[in-house]
């Protein structure tokens, strides 16, 4: 990457901005062709793990930690609960909770977006798989 | 911007002095309150209310103490939470992150 050196972005901002960008082509793409969502209004997992693109970044890298805007690890979100995970999405696009990547991300979230994330990340086996 | 990065100095020398200081049979105990929403060891039944179990200790604490100073903002959270010290808080993170529950998985999306 020719810009890293010049960029104003942290790390892991630019990752997220990065990985979100080529994640708005991928679905871009997929969309336009023959996509596996399934029929529209339906959460379709599948979907989901497409778009998860742009979240595999920072939430699907084992111990993976924030720098900005403070430093912390990346909440674990395979297993949890998709109704949560919808309701997170929407209050960071609301902006009633902050975060600045989080608000970025989501705004440009549709509800069928959300659907399918949260349909994708509430399919992983909690309990059963390992830590 | 020098204040900026002050700011982010400490936050990098608090993240590194926390790592785990709780004490999980401590936070059993004190996780009682919790279990109404969030299930017997953090796993909830519903998604009114989020699993908790196996989730990062450190991202447990800094969730309570966002809760406790208002920094995010909800009607049930925050009265649990008024009364907690940081120790308090520390246990119950350690409690519900050693429990099985979340897990990470790596996205084979990626992985060729």
């Amino acid at each position: 990457m020719a810009d890293m050196k010049t960029s104003i972005f942290p790390g892991s901002v630019r990752a997220a901005l990065v990985a979100g960008l080529v994640a708005g082509l991928v679905t871009g793409l997929e969309s336009g062709a023959a996509s596996p969502v399934a029929a529209q209004g339906q959460p379709s997992a599948e979907a989901g793990r497409i778009k998860s693109s742009m979240c595999a970044g920072c939430h699907n890298i084992p111990g993976y930690k924030t720098a900005f805007p403070s430093v912390y690890s990346v909440p674990k979100l395979d297993g949890q609960h998709a109704t949560y995970i919808i309701s997170a999405l929407r209050a960071y696009k609301s902006g009633e909770r902050q975060h600045p990547s989080m608000r970025a991300i989501a705004a440009s979230l549709t509800d069928q977006d959300m659907a399918d994330l949260a349909a994708f990340y509430s399919s992983s086996p909690a309990k059963s798989a390992s830590r | 911007m020098k204040n900026r990065l002050l700011a982010i100095i400490a936050c990098c020398l608090f993240a590194a002095g926390a790592a785990q200081a709780g004490n999980p049979e401590a936070g059993k105990e004190k996780s009682r309150t919790c279990a109404a929403c969030h299930g017997p060891e953090g796993n909830s039944a519903t998604g009114d209310f989020p699993r908790l179990a196996g989730q990062h200790y450190d991202y447990l604490v800094k969730t309570m103490r966002d809760y406790k100073v208002g920094k995010r903002k909800n009607a049930i959270m925050a009265p649990q939470v008024a009364n907690l010290s940081q120790r308090d808080m520390e246990d119950l993170a350690a409690y519900f992150s050693h429990q099985q529950g979340l897990v990470t998985r790596k996205n084979s999306y990626f992985v060729h």
